[in-house]
């Protein structure tokens, strides 16, 4: 029952966000000790972030505490597939707009998108996919002249 | 220049062709956009932003300020017709507008959102041009002590108006502070947290923060709810209010334009809290306060009114002072600074024709909205039955390549990729986002002049209670936190936020 009760509050938002906010001001505290803190009066480049992430972390206490003290709403509905592959879709944009131009990255993105959601169909997303591609190219590149290279050579 | 030479002024920009232009083009788009269910104006604004980088400063903020109203106006569309809020401040306008819309009386509804808007985006035009001077006038004596403490205020005000969980707010602020100290401290030259990687230098581009969060973090969590309750009403007539309809629009379109030009202009105020207020108004003065929620055309003039005079007012604090009193407001002090340009007095001061032309340019598109939506509303109705499944990619790829033209960098999509994921996650944990932005606006202000102020005293934080403005900052600030932390009203904001939260 104890056991039970604890397993919960791990599983609490409240929980989880205080230890976000702990891992992230632990993180800035340790990796911004190699920049000099420096007083009051002349601010090191490490006072600033020190001092906000102490606040940070206080309140990562905070909400650990208030999760284990009281019962809170837990974390559920976690959309795993939306989540990776519209993250795999933008990741892989980012990685070809360069190495293969607009064209190539935009339907990579388009196609790999249409993933996350169900009803997948070939023809559907091959004309969305050109339909889009020419459209945003139309607009940023002719547009408002970006520059975009749209090919891969 | 007195009141009305500053209007004139204005107007004689805002009223040049290529100035009208882009204040259409922003109107239009932000219309097109903000009327897709579950894009409200942070997102919209954040996603177009990358468009108006091509133009000059003025031109961009007049077709920011375009997008703003547009997607203010949009959301109300969706409210009415889906019931679904397409932003936090239509949630209200769900209520009485959706229930007016299964009647039968949508486009009475639509026409009620509209003309209250407008008479409120005329009133809160005048208000800005009366009292922006004399505020700037104030802020130019302010020094660094006054300006941190001012900034403080702002943001426990925007903590405390602001929905959600008070420690989770400042947590996100906090966040957004420390993402604003990435790259090179101008006091000591010291690369901070660029983990090596030179494009770090410059800082993180907060374009590409709000893109990441907004574009791509929320397009997942969409992607993560369930479809069902999407009833949509596609027959709507009599648009043109009788006359008995239109005198029962103007009384609480006039309360709710005085009450969201008051609330708009508080840090934290804004669009939302605003409808709230203005629904429970109407609510409490009407004599038959059961017909709300059953199709009660006061709950829609009053709400929307009320909604876009903040919208407007809450320029007033973000032009004069450099103080974004939301996160709409971050964007815009976002996209001036990608301009060259500082949000504060001296913009005033030192560029009047950018400060009097949007002002004008607010009227003027609040005009356009009104000759826009009313007779192209079946065309906007028409975009809500778009499919998400073509939705979703097209925001994915806008975004990308937005978040991509911004410094053509590669890197910056990878971080907007980042940016996306911490999006889902804060969303799953009930964080809300628009507090992080705030934080990477202010973060380095905030920094700046506190590194200022405690030079000038010589390390002496008695300087902060010294100073007559800087105190009464301060004891707003600790006025404020009282409130907060009194019981009562923590119930009443609770009960707020949660009447169809």
């Amino acid at each position: 029952m104890r056991l039970g009760v604890t397993m919960k509050a791990f599983r609490s938002i409240d929980f989880l966000t205080g230890l976000l906010f702990l891992a992230l001001g632990g993180f800035v505290i340790l990796y911004g000790s190699r920049y000099a803190m420096g007083t009051a009066v002349r601010m090191g480049p490490g006072y600033f972030p020190f001092v906000t992430s102490v606040c940070l972390m206080l309140l990562g206490v905070v909400l650990v505490v208030r999760s284990l003290l009281r019962e809170g709403k837990t974390i559920e509905n976690l959309a795993l597939r939306p989540l990776f592959v519209v993250l795999i879709g933008t990741l892989a944009f980012g990685l070809l707009i360069e190495r293969a131009g607009f064209l190539l990255a935009s339907i990579v993105l388009a196609f790999t998108s249409r993933f996350a959601d169900r009803g997948f169909r070939f023809g559907e997303v091959a004309a969305l996919a050109l339909f889009l591609t020419a459209l945003i190219a139309a607009i940023f590149r002719f547009g408002l002249g970006l520059p975009i290279r749209m090919m891969p050579f | 220049m007195g009141f009305l030479e500053h209007l004139v002024f204005g107007f004689s920009i805002a009223l040049a062709p290529t100035n009208l232009l882009y204040g259409f083009v922003g109107v239009l788009l932000g219309t097109i956009i903000g009327v897709l269910p579950g894009l409200g104006p942070v997102a919209t604004i954040s996603i177009l932003l990358p468009i108006t980088f091509s133009l000059g400063p003025q031109q961009a903020i007049i077709m920011l300020a375009g997008i703003y109203y547009g997607a203010q106006y949009g959301g109300s569309t969706t409210a009415i017709l889906v019931n679904l809020p397409g932003e936090s401040s239509s949630v209200v306008t769900c209520i009485d507008g959706y229930q007016m819309a299964r009647q039968g009386r949508a486009g009475l509804a639509l026409a009620t959102a509209a003309l209250a808007s407008f008479l409120a985006g005329t009133f809160a035009t005048v208000v800005i041009a009366a009292a922006a001077p004399q505020l700037a006038e104030v802020a130019l004596k302010f020094g660094p002590a006054d300006y941190f403490s001012l900034m403080i205020f702002g943001l426990v005000g925007a903590v405390i108006l602001a929905r959600g969980s008070v420690v989770k707010a400042i947590g996100m602020i906090l966040i957004g502070i420390l993402i604003g100290t990435i790259g090179i401290d101008v006091n000591t030259s010291v690369a901070r947290f660029t983990f090596g990687i030179l494009h770090f230098g410059s800082g993180i581009e907060f374009a590409v923060v709000a893109m990441g969060l907004f574009g791509i973090g929320e397009t997942i969590a969409n992607l993560g709810l369930s479809e069902e309750g999407r009833t949509y009403v596609r027959t709507y007539s009599g648009l043109w209010p009788k006359p008995a309809e239109l005198r029962a629009i103007v009384p609480p379109a006039i309360r709710g334009t005085l009450l969201g030009s008051a609330l708009g202009i508080l840090p934290g105020g804004g669009p939302v809290l605003s409808a709230f207020s203005a629904y429970s108004l109407e609510k409490k003065i009407a004599k038959d306060p059961e017909r709300f929620g059953r199709g009660a055309i006061e709950g829609v003039a009053g709400p929307e009114a009320a909604n876009n005079a903040a919208a407007q007012t809450s320029f007033i604090p973000m032009l004069t002072l450099g103080l974004p009193s939301n996160a709409v407001m971050a964007l815009m002090i976002g996209a001036l600074m990608m301009q060259g340009l500082h949000a504060g007095p001296q913009l005033m001061r030192d560029r009047p024709e950018l400060f009097w032309g949007l002002v004008a340019s607010m009227w003027v598109g609040n005009l356009m909205l009104v000759i826009l939506n009313l007779p192209l509303v079946g065309i906007w109705a028409k975009f809500l039955t778009v499919p998400y499944r073509f939705l979703y990619p097209a925001i994915l790829l806008i975004t990308c390549v937005g978040v991509y033209s911004i410094n053509t960098s590669a890197i910056d999509v990878l971080l907007a990729c980042l940016f996306g994921f911490a999006g889902y996650m804060f969303n799953r944990l009930e964080c809300e986002p628009a507090p992080l932005l705030l934080g990477v606006i202010l973060g380095p202000m905030i920094e700046e002049n506190l590194r200022r102020a405690l030079l000038i005293s010589h390390g002496n934080p008695v300087v902060f209670v010294q100073r007559p403005i800087s105190l009464a900052f301060l004891i707003l600030t600790l006025a404020l936190i009282g409130v907060l932390i009194a019981p009562n009203l923590r119930s009443t904001r609770q009960r707020a936020f949660r009447e169809k939260g």
